[in-house]
């Protein structure tokens, strides 16, 4: 029997309100052995974050530990008292966060934020502080002379291997990394998880990864829990949850890992005219590097691409490489400093008149990211549905009551046609009463109003868990046939790029790196980049190769 | 969550309280000055102490004080609550159009507000005051000319961040005009800044217009809560020790200003979820919050 370093028991975590409370985290239960590896995964509000920080008892109000027991080394974490928890915090278990960034203190070289750490918890003098800085720095092989450089100073995945040395200087037992990687390029994500299994083989600790990314946590976990409305639904060795696990959810999960074989296969018709050209696009961004010199930043650096009738390209990126750029370009959001934007072979490059942009948008359309962000909250449903249908129709002729009445009408017809039912219904909801899928079937619905010949779909499914992409890709795909429009589809997701575009453009550092026919891409990359991000679809990719 | 917004701030008790206070200070405002005929009229004999007959005295003049506190509501809470909508409306128009259009309007409206939040304000006001013929208007005036400049730099600020979110960018791809976005999308996401700027404001320009007419820069004639205590100085009040004529009208002000702060809490403890959680938990685990502590292990109370 091995020795367990983490035991959770029944733990159930509450969120309190005026009079009740809400029960985020129910009868959750698993343990971690030394040395292992538990992979926690879940998707956006499950619960993971609400466990892990109930470890650390840093859970802020609302939220109260209602039952239950978490042992670490046989100890009750939830008897502590403050002193022992700040000696438990730390020395014993340290955290890595998402984003690197803002774990780190902008105005702290990274050697300061190290001894920090150290002395806040041992007493050490700053000159033997130094030599573990040094030390540590090795470990996670960055040159010792950044330890006199700022974050800033620092590339994301040098900051994320920062935020690990020091997650490991006060040689912790069990290290908890949420979504350590989420934020970072597939080629930084796989150095760094190389990085995090050879210093577990090093220094031997135990490690709580969570992570929504179920392909990435099954590569190298040993044991995998999955999370599903604030309970643990399946808990087994990552073998058997390969193969599909013990419960239906784990089995739609497994189902729902991005699967290349199912690329779309249909080819568009060469004879179809172009409706947008895009040629040597260039956005820039000031940077300001100190307060005398500023640097520019090239966002989009020399893009060309185009979109025919009927079409769907999928334009592939990572954070960064500037592809929401390129899409509020494309809509006219910001303006771009070089190049040319033809649209059905008309320049629009430089229209700013309101009658000009207001055809432009009866043509141009668009889907933004999150589709909570992207409706106001305020606001019912057939608000914004109403507001397309009278700014585009002219509907201004007619009396107050007969142009109520259209409008009705058409919201009705444009929520059936995005499978809303029943439409009457949905029409005085408000967005917090929707899910995320409803959502974007909303927002979806009134880029589709103005009757545009193209929508631009700025990673419309990135927010929404990954039982609901699939219907809303579809829903995407139909819609397109029907109505005969074209879309750009804008995604870091290469795999639902390929399972609903024509044609690819794979985007990086502001550059197109690669582009061509789906099957092209997927069997015969012609980069290095590409390459990897379509292995990168494969489960343990980042070890076999 | 469903709640509207007046909903939640009645329900908050520093906010219901605040209400209530300054409710009963417009209707006293509104109805009062009907009962009495000519609260400058001279009544009885100087410096009288309270009593049944004369519930606050009366002044060094020999008018009744009770029946001038009450008709001084009116004008006072009259110039501070407009004041107040002027104020914010001033500052919501020339802050949403920076905030919102950016670049060149931007550079040319925040370089107008910081000129008006670098000038020295009360000086400036008691000069304006004393130049201006006295009375209401023109103490309306002065207030809104020094205190617009505040607002419209803290609302501007909050239309920036507005600018930027995707509801926004989606209604002016849809085609909506600017005006439009900005009165229908922005300005109601902002309404808790927008009434605790008004309120702000408000405050401000009562505690101002009392001093400017404490002063003798307001019109002498006129009874308002600052020429009642202009009066009281002036008939040395605090020399012949006669406090009733001075300290009913100065707990007026201290009253309306409390409850109008009150509401302020209100509002921030409604639009700040953090407060609001801290809140809740406090007062439903009286013995185990602890603001910079641990989170909270209620075994006990919620059974094992």
């Amino acid at each position: 029997m091995e020795n367990k370093i983490l035991d959770i028991n029944k733990l159930n975590v509450d969120y309190l309100t005026e009079r009740s409370s809400i029960n985020a985290v129910r009868d959750f239960s698993m343990h971690i052995n030394e040395n292992e590896i538990f992979g926690l995964v879940g998707e956006s509000g499950s619960g993971k974050s609400t466990v892990i920080k109930s470890i650390l008892r840093i859970l802020p109000a609302p939220g109260v530990i209602t039952k239950g027991e978490i042992r670490y080394n046989n100890q009750d974490i939830l008897e502590f008292d403050e002193s022992k928890l700040s000696s438990l915090r730390w020395s014993h278990i340290s955290v890595v966060k998402q984003k690197a960034l803002n774990s780190l203190n902008p105005l702290l070289k990274i050697k300061e934020q190290i001894i920090d750490t150290m002395q806040a918890h041992e007493q050490i003098r700053t000159k033997d502080a130094i030599q573990r800085c040094n030390a540590l720095m090795d470990l996670v092989e960055i040159d010792r002379n950044y330890l006199n450089s700022y974050p800033h100073e620092l590339s994301g995945g040098m900051r994320q291997r920062v935020v690990i040395a020091i997650a490991l200087a006060l040689k912790p037992k069990l290290i908890i990394m949420d979504e350590p990687t989420t934020a970072l390029d597939v080629v930084i994500e796989k150095e760094i998880i190389l990085k995090i299994l050879d210093l577990k083989s090093q220094l031997g600790f135990s490690l709580l990864f969570i992570t929504h990314d179920l392909n990435l946590i099954l590569g190298f976990a040993d044991r995998v829990g999955v999370m599903l409305e604030g309970e643990l639904v399946d808990i087994d060795s990552a073998e058997i949850i390969k193969s599909g696990g013990n419960n239906a959810y784990t089995k739609k999960l497994i189902n729902s890992i991005p699967d290349l074989s199912n690329y779309n296969q249909s080819k568009t018709n060469k004879n179809e005219p172009e409706l947008i050209h895009v040629k040597n696009l260039i956005k820039s961004y000031s940077r300001h590097s100190s307060i005398f010199s500023s640097d520019k930043f090239h966002a989009v650096d020399g893009v060309s691409f185009n979109v025919n009738k009927n079409e769907i390209v999928g334009l592939v990126g990572e954070s960064g490489s500037g592809k929401s750029t390129i899409s509020k370009i494309l809509t006219k959001l910001i303006d771009f400093d070089g190049g040319q934007l033809l649209f059905n072979g008309e320049d629009v490059s430089g229209i700013t008149k309101s009658k000009d942009l207001l055809a432009y948008r009866k043509k141009v359309q668009m889907i933004f990211q999150d589709p909570f962000a992207s409706l106001n909250s305020i606001h019912t449903v057939y608000h914004h549905l109403s507001r397309p249908i009278l700014i585009h129709r002219l509907y201004n002729k007619h009396s107050k009551k007969e142009r109520d009445e259209m409008v009705l009408k058409e919201s009705i017809d444009i929520l059936k046609e995005v499978n809303l039912s029943p439409p009457e219904e949905f029409l005085y909801k408000f967005p917090h009463e929707m899910s995320g899928g409803e959502r974007q079937r909303i927002a979806l619905a009134r880029a589709l109003l103005v009757q545009p010949q193209i929508i631009i779909a700025d990673e419309p499914t990135s927010m929404l868990d990954m039982s609901i992409r699939m219907e809303i890709l579809d829903l995407l795909k139909s819609l397109q046939a029907k109505k005969g429009i074209s879309i750009l589809f804008i995604t870091h997701d290469i795999a639902s790029a390929c399972y609903l575009s024509n044609r690819l453009i794979v985007l990086k550092n502001g550059k197109i790196v690669d582009s061509g026919v789906v099957s092209e891409m997927i069997n015969n990359p012609k980069d290095k980049y590409s390459k990897l991000l379509i292995d990168s679809c494969e489960s343990g990719w980042f070890i076999n190769q | 969550m469903n709640r509207t917004w007046y909903n939640r701030i009645w329900i908050n008790n520093k906010a219901r309280l605040g209400i209530i206070i300054v409710s009963i200070f417009i209707i006293i405002a509104a109805i009062g000055p009907i009962f009495f005929e000519d609260p400058n009229a001279y009544i009885d004999t100087p410096l009288l102490e309270p009593s049944f007959v004369h519930l606050f005295g009366t002044t060094g003049q020999g008018q009744d004080v009770f029946a001038q506190t009450i008709a001084g509501a009116r004008s006072t809470l009259f110039i501070g609550f407009g004041t107040g909508i002027l104020v914010v409306l001033l500052g919501l128009i020339v802050g949403s159009l920076s905030g919102y259009f950016g670049r060149r309007v931007d550079n040319v409206l925040s370089l107008i507000i910081n000129i008006f939040l670098l000038m020295p304000g009360l000086p400036l006001m008691v000069i304006i005051a004393a130049w201006l013929p006295p009375g209401p208007f023109s103490i309306m005036g002065v207030l809104v000319f020094t205190g617009w400049a505040w607002n419209a730099r803290v609302l501007r600020s909050q239309v920036l961040s507005l600018r930027e979110r995707d509801f926004v960018n989606a209604s002016v791809v849809s085609g909506e005009s600017n005006i439009k976005v900005i009165i229908y999308q922005i300005w109601p996401q902002m309404l808790s800044l927008i009434m605790a700027s008004f309120i702000g404001a408000t405050v401000y320009a009562i505690g101002a217009q009392v001093g400017l007419e404490f002063l003798g820069l307001g019109d002498v004639d006129k009874v308002t809560w600052g020429n009642n205590l202009y009066w009281a100085t002036n008939d040395l009040a605090l020399l012949t020790g006669s406090w009733w004529t001075f300290v009913p009208t100065g707990l007026c002000i201290a009253l309306v200003s409390f409850g109008l702060t009150l509401i302020n809490y209100g509002i921030d403890e409604i639009s700040n979820p953090r407060l609001l959680s801290e809140r809740i938990v406090k007062s439903r685990l009286p013995n185990l919050f602890n603001r910079n502590g641990s989170t909270p292990v209620a075994r006990k109370l919620f059974g094992k």
